[in-house]
């Protein structure tokens, strides 16, 4: 009984891969649960020993996950990897003068694609200010992850930002017309005008800080 | 060092709100099905368990829409349904006619270890075929109630 339905041990470890345990281990797991459900199984009850195998199986392959605190490795392994994911960022825009793709993220990091977007999606669930709490003041995460220009992307604020744009510096003028008018993102005005990416993140967020400021003095109440 | 994170932007969805997602019936595209799952499941309120056994169920019931189904021209419309006490998830298989003659011992098998599956991962789940259209759908209830 036990040999037939190795490979369903098998197929069963395998579903819980992606969770940062190695498939031996799962497989071992997984194969233990399976002798478990022999000597528990009752065959005077009339159900399917696959059936019964089966939720004894994923029951431990849970329970083995739960025992080893994976829920906040889990969070904090998202964490990292989101972390990985501007340093890669970074590294990738200079190699390859443009912004890195998913795929190439997932390379880099070693990551499957799908973690890389959760990954993402997950990292706007914490606020930016832990994490460049944590980092350099003149080299924020935020400022290398930062292809977002939070809270000004609006068709609002950017009929809003017309008006204004003479107030600023002629290089500035020119970096947000090239992101707002023109639509290019950080990393192709940073080749455009032979600065980081980074830098350009930080030009964008003063200039815009100002613009706001600017705008919330001239708008009426 | 990482700072402790604050868990922002969660239980956004609610009692009655309803997500649907619609991808052509590719296996390569399940990938889809288990983000938004997750996505939802963070915003219903149910925790990194309960969430992983939703990316996993969500899978098996893709699966299961798709087997026994020519899926090359069809699409899988997957329907989040955020109730007081579940969340219940559909997933329908259009346009694909089923495939003709008898399913073979392989797909039975695979169709039953995704049954099994769902069944120690869901509360409830179930499939049926009607107008040619195959719908598995299951039900997960939360712990405490839903936001």
């Amino acid at each position: 009984m036990i040999t037939e339905n190795l490979g369903l041990a098998h197929q069963l470890a395998r579903r819980f891969l992606h969770r940062g345990e190695p498939l031996d281990d799962l497989v071992q797991v997984a194969s233990v649960a399976l002798v478990k459900s022999v000597d528990r199984f009752d065959e005077s009850r009339g159900v399917d020993f696959a059936a019964f195998a089966t939720r004894t199986i994923i029951g431990e392959l849970k329970r083995h996950f739960r025992d080893k605190g994976w829920a906040v490795r889990a969070s904090r392994r998202v964490q990292e990897l989101y972390l990985e994911l501007g340093h890669a960022t970074s590294t990738l825009v200079q190699q390859l003068g443009r912004s890195p793709t998913v795929a190439e993220l997932a390379q880099a990091t070693g990551s499957s694609e799908e973690a890389v977007l959760e990954a993402i999606e997950a990292g706007q669930g914490y606020r930016a200010a832990s994490i460049d709490a944590a980092e350099n003041e003149d080299d924020p995460l935020s400022a290398r992850m930062g292809e977002r220009d939070a809270h000004f992307d609006s068709v609002e604020d950017r009929a809003l930002l017309a008006p204004v744009l003479d107030m600023l510096p002629p290089r500035e003028r020119s970096i947000l017309r090239m992101r707002f008018v023109q639509g290019l993102t950080q990393s192709e005005i940073a080749v455009t005008i032979g600065v980081s990416q980074m830098h350009v993140s930080r030009l964008l967020a003063a200039s815009l800080e100002q613009l706001r400021q600017h705008i919330g003095q001239e708008s009426p109440e | 060092m990482i700072g402790e994170p604050e868990a922002v932007g969660t239980e956004t969805l609610g009692d009655g709100d309803r997500v649907v997602l619609t991808f052509p019936a590719r296996g390569d595209l399940v990938v889809l099905a288990r983000l938004v799952a997750s996505a939802i499941s963070a915003r219903v309120g149910f925790d990194i368990e309960e969430l992983e056994d939703l990316r996993l169920a969500v899978g098996e019931l893709c699966l299961l829409a798709l087997q026994g189904s020519d899926a090359r021209h069809g699409d899988l419309q997957l329907e989040f349904t955020i109730s007081g006490e579940a969340l219940d998830i559909s997933c329908t298989l259009g346009g694909a006619a089923p495939q003709s003659g008898s399913r073979d011992e392989d797909r039975n098998a695979a169709d039953e270890l995704s049954e099994q599956i769902l069944y120690a991962l869901v509360d409830e789940h179930g499939r049926e075929q009607e107008d040619g259209s195959v719908r598995a759908w299951l039900r997960k209830r939360r712990k405490g109630p839903l936001a």
